[in-house]
């Protein structure tokens, strides 16, 4: 008698659950004393978040009627929003970067964009909106971004009595450079590439070698096993095999920073990193492959984006404005670029010999779509293809390029 | 008389009665849910669609990760599992023994424990690094050229087992108050029926202490195949994927791939697994567990079965 | 238990080596903690920092607001422990010492809910704490302790079971109820296992840092376990400041361990009999 008692109560209670979870939420997103209640998620470190708490608060005091909650998810960000998303629980304002994964649950924005005239929008880079909408909708405001560029230390440069790089320079420049560095500088190599990419970066050594992961309608044959591919994979896989380069298990700035590499190709991030540690480093545009035109980069560009189920819509887009004001962008400098016309000539940023590179980088990069953007299910295919890099790339194994990739074309 | 015999009967269930509220509340529910969700294709922001059994048979015969991650967990899990409570086993003994200053490595040999698991992966991932990592620099000063712990997939599993044996600590904590607690005298006696200390340990201590050890067998088991932030932190699954777990492979099919029907269909498989294993072990532990002794020496009544 | 020297020396240096094994991540930990980050990441590695760097410390705890996060691992920390005791010893008392019907399957149940991966689980407890309000509090922490954990009833049920059939007839002759032979006669006895469940529990309890992460929102509301963890960003880890935030998270439970030492030990030697 007891158990059928006990059963009803497990019916009743999981009924409850299931009838509840479909239904909508009782909260009505306004605090005790009738401000609105935003929402807002960012991945900052735990370095950045006081910073950010500051500016939150200067909006707060700016405006009575709003009140901002900041999160900050560090390094869990994906997945306390993918928690957030199927709970139907997300934050109003959210800092974004992978818009295939998520723009499901995502606002478009450009009825809010075009309300603030045509000054706003053209003030952003253009090619940074390609990289926040998918779809012709536009998903996210930008609000930082960087390019690759390659960095070099001129100390072991210098050490070992050749000419710095420049931006002429292409794939056989920086090769010859590695192998005289390795030679002549003890315990140093030239170059260093990870050795597991996020293929999601890769992909631009194949754009500046003239191909793609995909054809526009999302074919891997023909394109990821193509020559070229191929090519570029070779071109690192034999410089780690010859000894001039290290495949690297992360990033590579460790090594870098170390002095224990002279060259590495990487966004801007590291940047506030070395100059702490006083490296002595140049940056110039990422090499090209000999007879390809410029090189190209991709591009990692952070937005700010709202959430479909907002209940709050015209309050996140005042602080959406905020913070991508040019007083923001001014303070997320040394962490990200920029993405602001006026602010770049502002600061002076085309002065500082550090960060011309990234912008030249960012003109040459304009028209081109990650393969992330056209391919539905990128996450799997990302995976996989990571796997692939490792067999090509992880000195346990080192498998025969042309193998490996027509293998991963097929899927 | 009656009410006597009721409140007699319904004594145990009111003395479980808060497991079975807290069980209602707050496991079953999401319990039933996911295993719902596990029928269903639950993108995350869209609707979600039903597909039957679908997502199971894809597993089972399309998935080639799936048979890939599973033969990982249930390699580390048959490594890991008596490999772990061997050495606690061991451990325990070593600080129940009787010389000077053994508190202190007991202390020593718990903290391991007791920093963060965040930390621990962080820290064993420089250890372990190839290149610049601690280890294999020592190694090198020995004369050995170290592999490429995370790198070389020959070496990552085992290289996962080193850092996971690290939180030996409970497992040891437990065996070690079971031990402490058995009666000295028992031991006397038998030391004046003239055991020597191998005999003392295989014919008094471990039957005694049988219980627990099932009790660590089967959390051993279960805390294996559920192994998901350290090896996330230290390899990602990597290298080449010789060490993406089985735990690993359902929290990136809901996480990363945003499959959350598919990775609740991973789990539910994942569950049935553990409660078979589960099950064997207890099936079979009435044969070698003891739950009843008497104190003393002389009447070696050993009572088979459970109670 | 005379012990011949030999043994003695046997068993001193195999704890050496297992020490050795288990202290030198711990002591190499505690040295960076004290370097710059450009020493942490330099190679060859060296021991020792060339300047004591006692700001680190001091850095690391103001980088965030620790203060808050130590009461609030304390809160948890406590309510936890003090709920698992209570109702872990309840029911596995249940369990161990009475027959009844559906038992073994019931038993079964508790077993089987340590078998289900968080991960999966977790959205749709989110779901449910969501329902009741409590996400953002440490409500969904604290209050699901106090009705049993299936790895702490287990284990003390096993405990239980091994205690003799006759050993509350005295007290039940005497017509003691249920309740008055767990508290008074069975809790006292089970003191070295409460102990240790409780040392058990707050040490994981201390560390965890899946379940604030997925229930809280904002900082107010961090234990110390997952401000450690937000210093591991998306692209770089600031290792310092975790280093040691890591050292100074480790010295409640070592304090706490020692003291309860004595107490898991403190013999049932002959009160069995």
């Amino acid at each position: 008698m007891k158990k059928r008692l006990a059963v009803l109560l497990a019916l009743a209670m999981t009924g409850t659950m299931i009838l509840s979870a479909c239904g909508g939420k009782e909260d009505d997103g306004k605090t005790s004393d009738g401000k609105v209640k935003v929402r807002f998620a960012s991945w900052d470190e735990a370095e950045d978040v006081d910073a950010q708490q500051a500016m939150v608060d200067k909006f707060n005091a700016e405006h009575d009627d709003i009140e901002v909650t900041l999160e900050a998810y560090g390094g869990e960000f994906d997945t306390k929003i993918s928690a957030g998303m199927g709970s139907n629980d997300t934050p109003d304002v959210m800092y974004m970067w992978n818009y295939p994964a998520y723009y499901q649950g995502l606002e478009p924005l450009d009825s809010c964009i075009e309300a603030e005239g045509e000054d706003y929008k053209s003030n952003f880079y253009d090619t940074l909106w390609n990289y926040n909408s998918l779809d012709g909708d536009t998903y996210g405001i930008p609000i930082g971004f960087t390019t690759h560029a390659l960095f070099y230390n001129k100390d072991i440069f210098a050490e070992a009595g050749i000419e710095e790089p420049t931006n002429d320079w292409t794939w056989d420049d920086v090769i010859a450079a590695s192998k005289t560095i390795t030679e002549k500088c003890e315990g140093k190599k030239g170059f260093s590439f990870q050795m597991k990419p996020d293929p999601y970066d890769f992909e631009m050594y194949l754009w500046s070698n003239g191909t793609a992961y995909t054809d526009e309608e999302g074919n891997l044959e023909g394109n990821l096993n193509s020559d070229e591919a191929k090519e570029v994979f070779k071109m690192f896989q034999d410089m780690e095999k010859d000894g001039y380069a290290v495949a690297t298990e992360k990033s590579g700035t460790d090594e870098f920073r170390s002095g224990n590499t002279a060259m590495y190709i990487y966004g801007s991030w590291s940047i506030n990193t070395l100059k702490e540690d006083g490296v002595n480093f140049g940056v110039v545009n990422i090499p090209s492959f000999a007879g390809k035109g410029d090189s190209v980069s991709i591009l990692s560009s952070s937005g700010i984006s709202m959430s479909k189920d907002s209940k709050n819509k015209e309050a996140a887009w005042e602080f959406i404005k905020f913070w991508t004001s040019e007083e923001m962008n001014k303070e997320r400098i040394g962490r990200e670029l920029p993405v602001l016309h006026s602010v770049v000539e502002s600061e002076g940023i085309m002065d500082q010999p550090e960060y011309t590179a990234f912008y030249t980088m960012l003109e040459q990069s304009a028209d081109y779509t990650p393969a992330s953007f056209i391919i539905e299910s990128w996450s799997e295919l990302s995976e996989n293809l990571s796997l692939s890099f490792e067999r090509v790339f992880n000195p346990s194994a080192m498998e025969d390029v042309s193998d490996v990739l027509d293998e991963a074309a097929e899927q | 008389m009656k009410q006597k015999n009721l409140m007699k009967t319904a004594t145990p269930y009111l003395f479980i009665l808060p497991w079975i509220i807290g069980f209602l509340v707050f496991t079953i529910g999401p319990l039933i849910f996911s295993l719902i969700m596990s029928f269903f294709d639950w993108p995350l922001t869209s609707d979600p669609s039903f597909v039957g059994v679908g997502n199971y048979i894809k597993m089972f015969t399309s998935d080639k990760q799936f048979w890939k991650s599973l033969t990982i967990s249930l390699k580390y899990a048959a490594i890991f599992v008596p490999l772990n409570m061997i050495i606690a086993l061991f451990l325990a003994m070593l600080i129940t023994q009787p010389v000077r200053g053994v508190k202190v490595f007991r202390t020593i040999f718990y903290i391991p424990t007791v920093i963060s698991g965040v930390a621990v992966s962080i820290l064993w991932g420089w250890i372990l690094n190839g290149d610049y990592g601690v280890l294999n620099y020592l190694l090198s000063l020995l004369g050995i050229e170290g592999p490429k712990w995370l790198v070389d997939p020959a070496w990552a599993l085992l290289a996962v087992i080193i850092a996971s044996a690290f939180g030996v600590g409970s497992m040891m904590l437990i065996f070690y108050t079971d031990i402490k607690n058995i009666p000295i005298d028992v031991y006397e006696a038998s030391a004046i029926d003239g055991a020597n200390p191998a005999r003392q340990f295989f014919s008094i201590t471990l039957p005694i202490i049988t219980p627990t050890i099932l009790f660590n067998l089967i959390t051993s088991i279960i805390s294996s195949f559920q192994q998901v932030t350290l090896v996330m932190l230290l390899t990602g699954g990597g290298p080449l994927k010789s060490t993406y777990f089985y735990g690993l492979y359902t929290y990136n099919n809901a996480f990363k791939h945003h499959k959350l029907g598919y990775a609740s269909a991973n789990a539910w498989v994942m569950f049935v697994i553990i409660l078979c294993l589960t099950a064997l072990v207890f099936k079979s532990s009435s044969a070698w567990v003891f739950y009843e002794t008497e104190a003393g020496g002389q009447t070696k009544k050993k009572k088979g079965g459970k109670k | 238990m005379k012990m011949s020297k030999t043994s003695k020396v046997i068993i001193y240096i195999l704890l050496g080596l297992v020490a050795v094994y288990f202290l030198s991540p711990f002591v190499y930990m505690f040295f960076t903690a004290f370097k710059t980050e450009a020493e942490a990441i330099a190679y060859p590695p060296k021991l020792f920092p060339a300047k004591w760097l006692w700001e680190n410390f001091v850095n690391a705890w103001k980088a965030q607001p620790f203060g808050t996060y130590l009461w609030n691992s304390i809160l948890v920390t406590v309510g936890t422990t003090v709920g698992q005791i209570l109702s872990c010893s309840l029911v596995a008392y249940g369990f161990a010492r009475f027959n009844f019907k559906g038992k073994n399957i019931l038993f079964m149940v508790l077993l089987s809910t340590m078998m289900i991966p968080w991960d999966v689980t977790m959205i749709p407890q989110y779901m449910e704490f969501k329902m009741f309000g409590w996400i953002n509090t440490l409500k969904p922490l604290i209050i699901p302790a106090w009705f049993g954990s299936a790895y702490y009833i287990f284990l003390m049920r096993q405990f239980l079971m091994g205690i003799p059939k006759d050993f509350e007839e005295a007290a039940r002759i005497d017509g003691a109820n249920a309740f008055q032979i767990y508290w008074k006669i069975f809790m006292p006895i089970l003191k070295p296992s409460l102990i240790l469940v409780g040392v058990l529990n707050m040490i994981s309890v201390w560390n965890d840092y899946l379940g604030p992460l997925i229930f809280l929102q904002d900082r107010s509301k961090y234990t110390l376990a997952l401000g450690l963890a937000s210093f591991k960003g998306v692209h770089e880890t600031q290792i310092i400041p975790m280093l040691c935030i890591t050292i100074i998270m480790i010295i409640p439970p070592i304090i706490i361990f020692i003291i309860a030492q004595k107490y898991i030990v403190e013999g049932t030697s002959g009160s069995i009999k």
